[in-house]
């Protein structure tokens, strides 16, 4: 039923796989044990995100953005649908040649994704460029729930916001929310927010790395 | 190879219960002299312990200068903690410092405190790129070298609320432990049994006051030896996981943890485990380099001022919330 086949990417926390899944392509992502934590709470923690991050994948889903589909969580593993495309990191990058317009596009439609995600009480936690994908159809889908939390708070959509406009030169954050004010029910405050964050101390010198 | 003409520099440091004198020279520490405020059941009351630093100073100051077999007129240059740490603490390390300036004419550097725990490090191992994990009482960050906007020591992730050292000793305090700081609660810890507390970390950061009030009121209905043993795997295992999440993100081939806690023998162990599973080379100073020194600020003095520092007398100023982030690296 599981093909579990090539290691493609190892994290923090998990390794992720590339697998067949009932004979379909597939993700699987796997929160290894970590020995540096005593078994009780290491066990917990894994289980839990797992739980949290399968659960985060099916609201976001269900309210119609582009993620991966959760075909199977077990225990520490999920097992999800495998998006077919380039990441928008790389294309930043100019690692792809890909039509005019279709970088401003899809940035938008990440501005319209983080809106839907924040209208939904997710904060994705890590909302990058490098966990965009732009499929061949040109559709814009959302990666790595890993960090995500189920929340209300102002603070962490705002956190969303900010970590994309330190991954953006100036005109395409500009696209980006374009494309977020066209959705966010919460705009106001949370872009109050952002300002606010700014404004603090304690960002200022957080500059992003590149990747 | 050149002749090295350059004199020996002195640190000294004061940011909270240590006063510390030492000096260094030719890329070797040659006094390392403190004097500490007693710690017993409570917490720094900083007004006295300011009068305890202030009684002592002069004592520190002839001891090193005494080991390193020096005169005060063989001093180069002098480093002073300008800060993180306690206000009416740092004054009398200034004070003492802008002394010796005005009565020899030794000119002064303003030193940060974190950077005098980073450097030490790096020194004693030659480090060349490492990340840091910096845990003292007041602080707890993970920090790395980036060239931009300017060449400093950028903060990957670090505490939202306290430090973990005062978390600790918080705890220490609320459990009536003597002396009440970390050491106590390690032994007290051995052979305890864990019991769920709440775990708070939010990619390269975390926060510590749920976790404290939790294990205080835990204190109640659970023997103190599982709140001690369940409060230090929890927190410490918090800290290496974003300690973890950098290390891949900044693609870092060495980490070092240096700072007050950095004392912790479990601490060092679960960071020894993490980094082997990526092939990070680990590196920690012995104790008397991360408890806080005068050794530490001696170093970084020397670093700045052999990078061409200098500083007139209205730059030599203290700043309790210094942040490491903000000081440019010139060296």
């Amino acid at each position: 039923m599981v093909i579990l086949m090539k290691k493609i990417g190892e994290g923090a926390e998990a390794v992720v796989y590339y697998g067949k899944f009932l004979g379909r392509d597939a993700i699987v992502k796997d929160r290894v044990k970590k020995g540096y934590r005593i078994p009780e709470i290491d066990g917990e923690i894994r289980l839990q995100r797992t739980r949290r991050e399968a659960k985060i994948l099916g609201v976001a889903s269900g309210a119609g953005i582009n993620v991966p589909r959760v075909l199977l969580a077990a225990k520490t593993k999920i097992f999800m649908s495998k998006i077919d495309g380039i990441g928008m990191a790389g294309v930043m990058r100019g690692e792809h040649d890909i039509p005019g317009g279709m970088l401003e596009r899809a940035i938008y439609d990440a501005g319209r994704a983080a809106g839907a995600l924040h209208n939904s009480d997710i904060a994705h936690g890590d909302y990058t460029p490098a966990n965009l994908i732009i499929d061949h159809k040109g559709r814009l889908w959302v990666i790595d729930f890993g960090l995500a939390a189920m929340t209300k708070s102002v603070e962490e959509k705002a956190l969303d916001l900010l970590l994309m406009k330190r991954s953006l030169e100036k005109a395409l954050f500009q696209k980006f929310m374009d494309g977020y004010r066209t959705v966010s029910k919460g705009q106001v405050e949370i872009i109050d927010r952002l300002k606010e964050i700014e404004r603090r101390g304690r960002y200022q010198s957080r500059t992003l790395l590149p990747g | 190879m050149t002749f090295d003409d350059s004199m020996p520099v002195m640190g000294i440091e004061s940011t909270a219960h240590t006063f510390g004198v030492g000096i260094y020279d030719k890329g070797k520490i040659i006094a390392n002299q403190k004097v500490m405020y007693p710690i017993k059941d409570r917490g720094l009351i900083p007004g006295k312990v300011a009068d305890f630093h202030a009684n002592n100073f002069r004592l520190v100051i002839s001891r090193a200068l005494k080991e390193a077999k020096l005169g005060i007129n063989d001093i180069e240059a002098i480093g002073y903690t300008k800060g993180p740490g306690l206000g009416p603490c740092l004054s009398i390390g200034q004070l003492a410092a802008k002394s010796l300036h005005q009565k020899y004419g030794i000119p002064l550097l303003p030193v940060n405190h974190a950077l005098g725990h980073i450097e030490v490090t790096k020194q004693a191992f030659n480090l060349k790129d490492p990340l840091v994990l910096y845990v003292s009482g007041g602080n707890s960050q993970i920090l790395g070298l980036v060239d931009s906007p300017f060449r400093h020591y950028h903060v990957f992730g670090e505490t939202f609320d306290i430090g973990i050292g005062n978390m600790i000793d918080s705890f220490a305090r609320a459990a009536k432990l003597v002396p009440a700081w970390g050491s106590t609660v390690a032994r007290v810890a051995e052979g305890g049994r864990y019991f769920d507390l709440p775990y708070t970390v939010k990619g390269m950061d975390f926060t510590f006051t749920g976790l404290l009030t939790s294990a205080t009121k835990a204190l109640e209905n659970h023997p103190v030896k599982d709140v001690a043993y369940s409060l230090q795997e929890t927190s410490f295992s918090m800290l290496c996981e974003a300690t973890e999440r950098a290390l891949l993100l900044a693609r870092k081939r060495e980490l070092m943890v240096c700072g007050g806690v950095a004392q912790s023998a479990r601490l060092k162990e679960m960071l020894a485990m993490m980094t082997r599973s990526h092939s990070v080379r680990f590196s920690v100073s012995p104790n008397e380099l991360n408890a806080d020194n005068g050794a530490m600020i001696s170093v970084v003095a020397d670093r700045m001022f052999r990078a061409g520092e200098r500083y007139n007398d209205i730059a030599i100023t203290i700043n309790q919330r210094y942040r490491v982030d903000t000081v440019k690296v010139t060296w």
